[in-house]
């Protein structure tokens, strides 16, 4: 909440020193309120704890005893993500909801579910990206760092901190380009009456590819680290 | 304090010594912080297409107080982000028991007893970055700039003391990942100038929580006329916070009750 409530001071400095009703076509009232969903959606769509724990049990051996089970260690930690992403939505959901209604802000709460739906399908590239991090640890000590600098790098490109159409051609488009604004300047801008619903598939879409190209990837660093891992820890 | 002098020489020859082990992780540890100093100067440099203001202060202005919070944000980064964060797992292993058994102040220990000597590549960035930033400045007066000697270190030390206070909350509870969760949030609002934020708020910045202290107050000694009331009261609140962050640290070892309190 902390962090919608300086993206919103900030916004309301700009607006105040701006001595206009618009930047870049929509009032303020638009961006407190991509300010407020945006800070709920960065949130949903991070794996933090989930790839650190991938990295710990690579590291200490204690993957051991999932290699042994009948599932594989990507599904394992995928229905655990999953699961504690949706119960920490359902229930953090209801702040950004209650101070948008509050202040009126424009929210459109019917756009709800097929953003969550984009946010989820989006959590899959991202715990892909974890399982490929967490491969490195098969081959090197100390990977945690990795998972700090991709996920900071994510952020960046998620649209967390402005609006993505503020940022100058030709950035505008590479980042838009890329499958990481699902995670934030879409769902955000669906919701909040920036974009259209053609935006929202097209994340659909970019979505889809990368977990192709993604996943691929992920198979072979997976199968280069087993390999290498003999069972003792990384 | 030759002694501590001499431990504290040793610490940063075995940090740099550990931390050099690891190279992948040394420059992904550089990598991560350029990161995110992108993203600062993105978001900035962005909305300053569409305004020539924010709270107050220019673009020209703006880059410089991203310079001091780069700046500040390595120091803390070198000296003592890995042990503080790192101090609620090792109460947990119980690791604390050998600390506190040691003939040396326990909170010097556990503060400063692993350096991120990896993170002084940052702060040549950061400096650099600052440097350029003041050479943007058309009336700059270099003489302010012997305002961070003193400006800069007590920014630091309302890091340090408001950062140990949480982690020595540890101590206490155990596990105080949620409160490092509240603290983290806290510092964010140092993170940007502090004239931005409605008065009260302001207000609450520049005494019980002095986020601002860490940057804006540094960065308006370079940029504006020097209020010296503030400086001062600045140095005073910060040396203050280091005593009260001494006096919980004893408060907090009360509730210790040896491994795995």
């Amino acid at each position: 909440m902390c962090t919608a409530l300086i993206e919103v001071t900030l916004w309301m400095a700009v607006f105040a020193a701006a001595k206009t009703e618009l930047i870049g076509g929509f009032p303020k009232e638009s961006y407190l309120a991509y300010a407020i969903w945006a800070a709920f959606m960065a949130r949903i769509s991070v794996s933090w704890m989930y790839e650190f724990r991938m990295i710990e049990e690579i590291d200490s051996g204690s993957i051991n005893h999932l290699l042994v089970r009948p599932f594989t260690f990507f599904e394992y930690y995928l229905s655990q993500m999953m699961g504690y992403k949706l119960v920490t939505t359902l229930f953090s959901l209801i702040v950004p909801f209650a101070v948008s209604t509050a202040f009126d802000l424009p929210t459109d709460a019917t756009k709800l579910p097929i953003v969550l739906l984009l946010v989820f399908y989006y959590l899959i590239l991202v715990h892909i990206l974890s399982l490929i991090v967490a491969s490195i640890a098969f081959h090197l000590n100390r990977v945690h760092s990795m998972t700090v600098a991709k996920n900071l790098g994510l952020w960046l490109l998620s649209g967390e901190l402005v609006p993505l159409d503020l940022i100058p051609s030709p950035y505008k488009e590479t980042l838009l380009a890329l499958p990481f604004c699902n995670a934030v300047y879409i769902p955000v801008g669906y919701i909040t009456g920036r974009l259209g619903i053609e935006q929202v598939y097209a994340g659909f879409a970019s979505i889809t590819w990368s977990i192709l190209i993604f996943g691929a990837l992920s198979v072979v660093m997976w199968r280069w680290g087993i390999r290498k891992y003999v069972g003792t820890g990384a | 304090m030759k002694k501590y002098l001499r431990l504290y020489s040793a610490f940063f020859k075995a940090s740099l010594i550990a931390d050099l082990e690891y190279r992948a992780n040394f420059l992904t540890r550089i990598a991560t912080d350029i990161f995110w100093y992108l993203a600062q100067i993105v978001t900035f440099e962005t909305i300053y297409r569409h305004t020539n203001l924010i709270g107050g202060w220019t673009v020209e202005q703006m880059r410089v107080f991203l310079g001091v919070l780069f700046v500040v944000d390595a120091f803390y980064m070198i000296l003592f982000h890995d042990n503080l964060d790192r101090m609620s797992e090792r109460v947990r292993k119980g690791e604390l028991d050998l600390l506190l058994a040691k003939p040396v102040n326990s909170q010097f220990m556990l503060s400063c007893q692993r350096l991120g000597t990896a993170m002084i590549g940052n702060l040549l960035i950061g400096t650099s970055w600052l440097v350029w930033s003041l050479s943007q400045l058309p009336d700059f007066q270099v003489l302010n700039l012997f305002w961070l000697l003193v400006l800069i270190p007590s920014g630091l030390l309302v890091v340090y003391s408001c950062r140990f206070i949480f982690s020595s909350t540890a101590v206490i509870f155990t596990r105080s990942e949620n409160l490092m969760y509240l603290w983290f949030q806290l510092y964010k609002l140092g993170m940007r100038p502090d004239s931005i934020y409605v008065p009260w708020l302001r207000i609450l910045l520049l005494t019980i929580l002095p986020m601002a202290f860490i940057v804006s107050i540094p960065a308006r000694s370079l940029l504006f006329v020097p209020d010296y009331a503030l400086f001062a009261w600045a140095i005073f609140w910060s040396l203050g916070l280091l005593y009260v962050s001494h006096l919980f640290w004893k408060f907090a070892l009360k509730f210790y009750s040896s491994a795995s309190s």
